[in-house]
């Protein structure tokens, strides 16, 4: 059933433009950073500032840091939100369910390729920013300088050797995939509820809109640590870039971000199970 | 015929449910902050000013003026603007509408004034809503706001507002965000004349305000030079009204641009649909 998914996903052409779209993102920013502004320090979330040409390895967290407001929710909730409601728009989805395969299986399917491409999404914008990164500042130590600790009298910085940079990166884009899980999470949610996969990509990256919104009103604070999506926990990651690396707030987004993805998850597979397919 | 319209939009849930999920929101912002400490500094804004709610009532409107501004607020007017000739082609209304001895121009203008009625409606309802939320909560007070920008750790720059004044400035404050929010309104207006989802449209008008995000120099770089041509990004510029003394740069180029968006997309919606085939 996975195969017979995967095939179907690869043969359309929405993934590979996806994929291709984000990974000319961090080859664009190379292009802008290296013609415009190569010296000047860039800013990684609350912790770390880095100075772009001093190694081609910046470009990858840039570039994620850049794309984790808004494009990656967006791609992720494309994968995830054209699911059923894709099948469902085309009119395919009451022959899909003819088979002699169990609703939940066709379900699970679907979600474990949709995910598939979401990783790949991420994975291709670390490749990218890494290889137009290196190509164009070479592969050398970066220095990150810790905004947290940095004085007007005192500059706290950590240098990292280019091997270490690789594997804090991966480390930091398999953390900013566990954020996106619960855009993905409703947006598949809502791509079994409606037959408009563009209803359920927009609800998916509208609901990492009303939780920034959410957690951004002063004097809310008290609900920031149990929404989905929030400034703090989608850049705790930048906590791994200073030595020794602040992981305060990682386990805790992870925590919650597990709560919403099962509980969207388990609605989506419940609601799947018993609708009455029309379309 | 503009009586007939309000009576329709009237009549529709949306509305209904727009208008009171503002107002519960300054409510709920009220009983958070004193649940939650009125006693503590918030920070508000880019400033960022610092108060502390709980010494005025008249600290809730500002904060929820703020947190409104990027998203809530953007979304409402996107709603009243994208329902407004989509939501017609939506139900099938739309030809039959236009079968009546109206000309299309006076029909879109309706529409237009209708929304745009309905929309400053929803921007005015959060302030008021939080006056009278937050006096009811924390009291008639003078309003004293601290510039966390110009303080140091030795020495507050500290400004107290009376009442009378606090309440001109956000007189001011939300007809610069109601202004603010015309270019999201007319790009949600041109996206409805466009198509027969009410929900694209409002979407699409919603997007203005995460480009606006999305081309921010915080997050991408090289993008600066961008910065001041964004239709949502200097929207905040009013909170400068509450430090001493008051900064109003940015204000006026903020305001023109507004309008050269408004003209642009108004206009395309004007074009567009007195020649549409009506199909719906």
């Amino acid at each position: 059933m996975i195969g017979v998914e995967l095939v179907k996903q690869l043969h359309r052409p929405r993934g590979w433009v996806t994929l291709g779209l984000v990974a000319a993102v961090p080859i664009v920013l190379v292009l802008v950073v290296g013609l415009s502004r190569p010296t000047v320090a860039e800013r990684l979330g609350d912790y770390g500032s880095v100075v772009t040409n001093s190694s081609g390895l910046t470009l990858p967290l840039i570039a994620l840091s850049a794309m984790l407001l808004f494009l990656l929710p967006l791609a992720v909730a494309v994968f995830a939100g054209e699911t059923v409601a894709g099948e469902a728009s085309w009119g395919s989805l009451r022959y899909l369910l003819a088979r002699p395969v169990p609703r939940s299986r066709v379900l699970a399917s679907k979600a474990v390729v949709a995910a598939g491409f979401s990783v790949a999404t991420v994975v291709v914008v670390v490749v990218s920013g890494v290889v137009g990164g290196v190509l164009a500042f070479g592969w050398h130590p970066v220095t990150v300088v810790d905004l947290q600790h940095t004085t007007v009298f005192h500059v706290a910085a950590a240098t990292f050797s280019a091997p270490a940079m690789v594997l804090r990166t991966l480390a930091a884009a398999a953390f900013i995939l566990a954020t996106l899980a619960s855009t993905f999470a409703f947006a598949f949610f809502l791509s079994t509820l409606t037959t408009r996969p563009f209803s359920a990509v927009a609800g998916g990256v509208g609901l990492s809109l009303v939780s920034r919104a959410l957690d951004n009103v002063p004097g809310l604070h008290a609900l920031s640590p149990w929404l989905p999506v929030t400034d703090s926990g989608t850049t705790a990651w930048t906590g791994f870039f200073t030595s020794p690396p602040q992981t305060t707030d990682v386990v805790h987004t992870l925590v919650v971000q597990a709560v919403y993805s099962a509980g969207f998850l388990i609605a989506a597979f419940v609601w799947f199970t018993r609708s009455d397919i029309v379309a | 015929m503009i009586w007939v319209e309000f009576k329709k939009q009237w009549r529709r849930p949306r509305t209904v449910i727009t208008f009171a999920a503002l107002a519960v929101f300054s409510v709920v912002l009220t009983v958070a902050i004193s649940a939650t400490g009125s006693g503590t500094v918030e920070r508000v804004g880019d400033v960022p000013l610092l108060i502390v709610p709980g010494t005025s009532g008249l600290s809730v409107p500002v904060i929820a003026l703020s947190s409104t501004m990027k998203f809530f607020l953007p979304l409402a007017v996107a709603i009243f603007a994208g329902e407004s000739v989509a939501g017609e082609a939506g139900w099938g209304s739309l030809r039959y509408a236009l079968a009546r001895p109206v000309s299309r121009a006076a029909y879109l203008a309706t529409k237009l004034f209708v929304a745009l009625v309905l929309s400053l409606v929803a921007i005015v309802l959060i302030p008021v809503a939080a006056v009278v939320a937050g006096t009811v909560a924390f009291g008639w007070h003078h309003l004293v706001i601290v510039n966390g920008a110009a303080s140091t750790a030795t020495h507050q720059v500290v400004a107290n507002f009376s009442p009378g004044l606090v309440l001109g400035y956000l007189g001011v404050a939300t007809a610069y965000v109601a202004a603010g929010m015309m270019s999201i309104f007319a790009f949600s207006f041109l996206l409805s004349t466009l198509t027969t989802r009410p929900f694209v449209a409002v979407a699409g008008g919603v997007s203005l305000t995460i480009v606006s995000r999305v081309f921010n120099s915080d997050y991408l770089p090289g993008v600066a030079v961008l910065n001041p041509y964004m239709p949502n990004n200097d929207v905040d510029l009013w909170q400068n009204f509450f430090v001493r003394p008051a900064v109003t740069s940015g204000m006026a180029h903020f305001l023109v641009l507004q309008v050269v968006y408004v003209v642009v997309f108004l206009g395309a919606a004007w074009i567009w649909f007195v020649r549409k085939d009506i199909l719906t």
